[in-house]
């Protein structure tokens, strides 16, 4: 039996015995290339399901659309596994209402190449689940186009790093399909909405599209599970992933660990502690 | 207006030549596919990608109109002229999108000054599509990859040669001194045309939709579909129709400027009253307003459905939401409900 296959009876068979009142997995892909999320409630719709990794969400998003729905299970990869980790340390599920079906990811693959994010993963497979469909997945070597990418930007200086960081973001429409498609980034209302003051201006300029893409970016340091949804979300094709790796990086170095990979670990920078590196501050 | 006939020597000096003279806007290679950006040269211009990744409405309903403008000493400046400009490169279904816009804000006793200004100032010469991407369905909602709406000028590639069919006087002008098109390239543009047309397999039938989509306003599928959608603003930012705007004022360095920014019917914040309270409260009703909004609203207002079919919601959809599968999960839905009557 095919993992697909697999999947599709455990997901009837949750269904049939009323253990979940849905499986949230992935559907067939759409002309975009995109599987969109499919939101299975009964064994009929399950047959739908695929164990395909081509969904380009990180299927954490929906749980907390559906959270005051009762138990959901949810087909999970290294990436959504992470993020469910990070949304139960800040209470925003509650583990008893999920029931985690986990897959071992092959990456995403975008017109024909691996998402730039799975191209450097180094958790395909969750680290918590209920079950296992398959196998799991072997860790992949970093692309090493990435890495140098990533080496070469270190080598520029704060000016040059401004510079591209400025001609990146210009780009940015702020229709913030970044945001939306973040299951960590979820704030009844966030910064940039907040009207009662206006904290960022509505015009398109380089200097409010900083203001958002900065302080998210300090948002999310720590909290990031480099699943690189937004990245793939972004319409204009801005390069999110440098900024997350290069702030993800940063965590690692100073506070140790990948956020998302060990549930009894607060996210690093929710906690102080005596020996936190703090020299900059004087 | 008769049809000329333009090579591409006199079509590159004729562009070189507005290029000294105007704005003139065509798109260009970058590293998402093509962009719109004001061009120097001729060769300049991409028509490789089937359409570009953002639309060409901001020709006519930029994504910032500066309405009013304040010196450091409160006195109103008044803001500059839009500028005379050539959009060269636009795509039919683009260009019926800016039909629709100009058809939406110029209607009698309604009508909006910058919108007009903008598209009184601009000349528009679309080139034909000579192919398709799978998330193309002009058909489908009363275009054609041929398409004239909107256009002052539309050229057809003919190999060497192109077709050009003056749609306005702005347009004659370009090509009145061209020779006249033969039989033979009136021929090969119709065949070309057919050839296209014959890859979009998708038709929507707008007016049953019409009918329908006011008695589904309340029907739960507007929650089952919405599910899937994150609520970004992707599909509307992208599409050449929407045209919703927000008024905003900004002060940098003592300078303030009003502004009229796009807005996003898919933001909670776009339909937030100042007490608080939110008519469309939940992800559902925004996603309805989108689709009521293209398909109904819209007919109503300006009789003309205000989807042009680009397919750029769908390829922009981060959620893999597919315009076509909703509508036709709409029509379908109904059907039902009129079987069990």
């Amino acid at each position: 039996m095919d993992r697909s296959e697999k999947l599709r009876q455990r997901a009837r068979e949750l269904l049939e015995k009323g253990e979940v009142v849905m499986v949230i997995g992935s559907g067939p892909p759409s002309d975009s290339g995109i599987s969109p999320v499919l939101f299975a409630t009964t064994p009929e719709q399950a047959e739908n399901l695929t164990a395909s990794t081509s969904c380009a969400q990180n299927l954490a998003n929906y749980l907390l659309k559906v959270r005051d729905r009762g138990k959901v299970a949810v087909v999970a990869r290294g990436c959504d596994a992470r993020s469910i980790t990070v949304l139960l340390q800040e209470n925003q599920l509650k583990r008893e209402n999920l029931y985690i079906l986990g897959i071992g990811c092959e990456g995403i693959v975008e017109n024909g190449r691996k998402s730039v994010a799975c191209a450097v993963c180094r958790h395909p497979n969750p680290l918590i689940y209920d079950e296992m469909i398959g196998e799991p997945a072997a860790v992949a070597e970093p692309d090493p186009e990435v890495s140098r990418a990533d080496a070469e930007w270190e080598q520029l200086s704060p000016d040059e790093r401004w510079e591209r960081l400025s001609a990146e973001l210009d780009r940015c429409i702020r229709c913030y399909a970044c945001r939306q498609v973040c299951p960590n980034c979820y704030c009844p209302v966030c910064f940039v909405d907040a009207s009662m003051p206006q904290l960022v201006g509505r015009t398109h300029n380089l200097s409010d599209n900083m203001v958002y893409h900065i302080i998210r970016a300090l948002h999310m340091a720590g909290r990031c599970v480099e699943c690189g949804a937004c990245h793939r979300a972004c319409p204009v094709g801005i390069d999110l992933m440098r900024f997350n790796r290069r702030v993800a990086k940063t965590v690692r170095e100073r506070f140790g660990g990948d956020a998302g990979t060990d549930l009894s670990q607060p996210p690093a920078l929710t906690v102080f502690k005596p020996d936190d590196p703090q020299e900059f501050i004087r | 207006m008769k049809h000329r006939l333009i090579t591409r020597k006199q079509l590159n000096e004729l562009l070189d030549r507005l290029a000294q003279e105007v704005c003139l806007y065509a798109p260009v290679r970058d590293k998402t596919g093509t962009s719109w950006a004001e061009i120097r040269r001729a060769d300049e211009a991409c028509l490789d990608e089937v359409n570009t990744v953002e639309p060409a409405k901001g020709f006519v309903f930029p994504r910032c109109e500066v309405l009013l403008r304040f010196d450091p000493q409160g006195n109103p400046v008044e803001p500059e002229p839009p500028p005379q400009q050539v959009v060269f490169g636009i795509r039919p279904c683009d260009a019926r999108g800016i039909a629709f816009l100009v058809k939406f804000y110029t209607q009698e006793g309604r009508t909006d000054p910058y919108v007009r200004a903008r598209r009184e100032k601009t000349t528009l010469i679309g080139v034909a599509c000579t192919r398709t991407a799978p998330t193309c369905f002009c058909l489908g909602v009363g275009g054609s990859p041929q398409g004239s709406e909107g256009l002052d000028l539309l050229l057809v590639e003919l190999g060497e040669e192109l077709l050009a069919e003056p749609v306005t006087e702005k347009g004659e002008r370009l090509v009145a001194d061209l020779p006249p098109a033969e039989e033979k390239h009136l021929t090969a543009a119709e065949e070309q045309r057919k050839k296209v047309e014959a890859e979009i397999s998708l038709r929507i039938d707008t007016r049953k939709l019409q009918e329908l989509l006011p008695g589904l306003y309340d029907t739960p599928l507007w929650q089952t579909l919405a599910l899937t959608c994150v609520n970004c603003g992707a599909c509307t930012f992208l599409c050449p129709t929407c045209h919703c705007f927000d008024v905003t004022d900004e002060t940098v360095r003592g300078r303030t400027v009003r502004c009229r920014v796009w807005d996003s019917c898919q933001f909670a914040l776009y339909s937030r009253h100042a007490s608080g309270h939110n008519p469309r409260h939940d992800p559902a009703s925004r996603y309805r307003n989108r689709i009521m909004d293209k398909f109904y609203y819209t007919v109503e207002q300006a009789g003309m459905v205000s989807c042009v079919g680009c397919g750029r919601c769908i390829i922009s959809c981060p959620a893999g939401i597919d315009i076509r599968q909703t509508v036709g999960t709409v029509q379908n839905s109904k059907c039902k409900l009129k079987n069990e009557k």
